[in-house]
């Protein structure tokens, strides 16, 4: 559903992509690993269409995305949340919600209806229920658990009913009891909906615990991909970042 | 009653702007005195002016530091087109002021669409300092084309309001029920506007300028619309104000003129939809009592301001609606 070919892209001499290729297969989930400064979040800003990368082609469903601006490869099904949490401060999560919904729609240019009248409750619900912030629905967004407003954050990707979800640490900054309710808050997401996910995560439990295919990169380049038992023996992976950590 | 007026409807909006215009004829017959009226007349212009900077700042999230040269640019417009031979050759006659206050919102709303376009890819600071760039160079034109505008003289000579439908501005009550009636009307648009799920998009880019266009939305657009309808009304304001003063004057174009809607959405609060109205109330009756008193008008506007920030530590009507919401909590904890 995903196919990257040789995607490069430098800042200044820096390598941050170097010749990565991948092909996700649809309704998987699949993560990234690697090191700080391993390119994890560029590759994410390339295939979103946030940054341009030098060289190199991204398709989705065999329809070049590599050139079009970050809205445009949300009109083609790609949605993301983000490492720091992105959300909207002043907002109720159901106003939040709302507003992402309506945004798919183009409905945000009307003028001459109230906002409080449209009805996207069905949809609404819907997403909340995924995300399980139907209890949260009238609470300020800021004034959420950091946990929820990660959720939040999830739920407005979601609203734009994407065929691939990238989700950028969605555990980052929570303590380990947390960490495993979210994982199994994504899982359950996936079971309902089968969208394609592809996840960034530093834990290796959870990678190992959830994800069905691994890329691991390093200073750029994918070092190694395959399923979790495989990437658990692969020697370079150890040597490289495993080993260090795990006695 | 509470029922009637919590249902957030266009509707209901409207019912009471008739009614708040309806109640304001009456106090101009309760109350005949015409610095009252005067009064007035000045905050309905001065608080247009304002809420059409708050749609920028309170709504937006971007402080526009140059409203003022949309606000001279109606001014000067309603001025030059009324003095001009235009309306003799194309017979306008009664229907000049009506075409004269369109064009006067149509030459600020495509002078905005200019300014905007260059000024809305720029964030926070530099965004202000640019439109306060864009508003000096208003003012140094209006001072250098003499032969115009009258330079630093104004917009001496005054013009003909010839009486359109009935109503003739020359006279005290059509001017008084016309500036109110238009400005009103004006306010129930504004308000449906920021109701609207257009409004609710400028909360958005507001809130969190990078996350809409994850979202699949256009903040470039949005914003340079915002500012197009900010700057129209802004210059909507500045036509009623030269047809009140009978001229124009390039005071209204200095960068000091756009503080002043600044002040008044500090004292009214930003974060309430008639917040500026009221610190525009604010504002002139300060003006209006502090100069008849004393001539450190400067003085104790900066006081007032000072004790408003950091007492109220918001606007006051952002304070009664926060006061008002906690009393009516309580009142429902407690039964």
């Amino acid at each position: 559903m995903l196919k990257i070919n040789n995607l490069e892209k430098s800042f200044g001499g820096i390598i941050a992509t170097g010749n990565v290729t991948l092909e996700l297969q649809k309704q998987t989930i699949n993560a990234v690993i690697g090191p700080n400064g391993a390119g994890k979040t560029t590759l994410f800003n390339l295939i979103t269409g946030k940054l341009k990368p030098d060289t190199g082609k991204v398709f989705i469903e065999n329809k070049e995305i590599t050139n079009l601006d970050e809205t445009e490869t949300t009109q083609m099904g790609i949605a993301r949340a983000f490492q720091i949490t992105n959300i909207f401060p002043n907002l109720t999560v159901y106003e939040s919600i709302k507003l992402a919904i309506l945004s798919k729609h183009n409905g945000l240019n009307n003028m001459w209806t109230r906002f409080k009248d449209h009805n996207v409750n069905y949809e609404a619900d819907k997403i909340m229920k995924l995300a399980g912030l139907t209890k949260s629905k009238n609470i300020i967004s800021s004034e959420l658990s950091h946990g929820d407003q990660k959720l939040l954050d999830i739920a407005l990707a979601l609203c734009l009913k994407p065929k691939l979800l990238l989700l950028d640490e969605p555990t980052a900054g929570m303590g380990p009891e947390e960490r495993w309710k979210m994982i199994d808050r994504i899982k359950e997401l996936w079971k309902k909906t089968k969208i394609t996910i592809l996840f960034i995560e530093h834990d290796m439990d959870i990678v190992f615990g959830i994800a069905q295919k691994i890329y691991v990169l390093q200073q750029g380049a994918i070092l190694a991909e395959g399923r979790p038992k495989d990437i658990k023996k692969d020697q370079k992976v150890i040597k490289a970042y495993l080993g260090g950590g795990k006695k | 009653m509470i029922s009637f007026l919590k249902k957030d409807s266009f509707s209901r909006d409207a019912c009471l702007a008739l009614l708040s215009w309806v109640f304001l004829i009456v106090v101009f017959f309760i109350i005949p005195d015409p610095g009252v009226h005067d009064i007035i007349q000045k905050v309905f212009i001065l608080g247009l002016f304002a809420l059409s900077l708050n749609i920028l700042i309170g709504y937006l999230g971007l402080i526009a530091f140059g409203h003022a040269a949309f606000f001279a640019a109606g001014a000067y417009t309603l001025g030059l087109f009324l003095q001009s031979d235009f309306i003799k050759i194309y017979n306008f006659g009664s229907f000049s002021i009506p075409v004269a206050i369109l064009l006067s919102i149509l030459v600020s709303g495509v002078l905005a669409t200019f300014i905007g376009a260059i000024c809305i890819r720029l964030k926070d600071i530099y965004f202000s300092f640019l439109t306060l760039a864009f508003q000096m160079v208003i003012y140094s034109i209006i001072l250098a084309l003499v032969d115009i505008t009258g330079g630093d003289q104004g917009l001496m000579g005054g013009f003909p309001k010839p009486p359109f439908l009935g109503i003739d501005l020359s006279k005290p009550f059509d001017f008084y029920a016309f500036t109110i009636f238009i400005s009103i009307l004006v306010i129930l648009v504004l308000r449906q506007l920021i109701e609207s799920p257009f409004g609710y998009g400028l909360r958005m880019i507001r809130d969190n300028a990078e996350r809409p266009a994850a979202l699949g939305f256009n903040n470039q657009n949005h914003k340079l619309i915002a500012f197009i309808i900010a700057g129209s009304i802004a210059g909507l304001a500045g036509s009623l104000q030269a047809l009140l003063d009978v001229g124009a004057y390039p005071e209204w174009a200095f960068w000091a003129k756009s503080a002043e809607p600044l002040f008044m959405i500090l004292l009214g609060g930003m974060n309430t939809f008639l917040g500026p109205l009221m610190g525009a109330l604010i504002f002139e009756i300060l003006n209006d009592f502090v100069t008849a008193n004393t001539k450190y008008y400067g003085l104790v506007l900066g006081l007032v301001i000072l004790s408003f920030v950091l007492g109220l530590k918001q606007g006051l009507l952002d304070w009664m609606v926060i006061k008002f919401k906690e009393s009516r909590n309580k009142n429902a904890q407690n039964k």
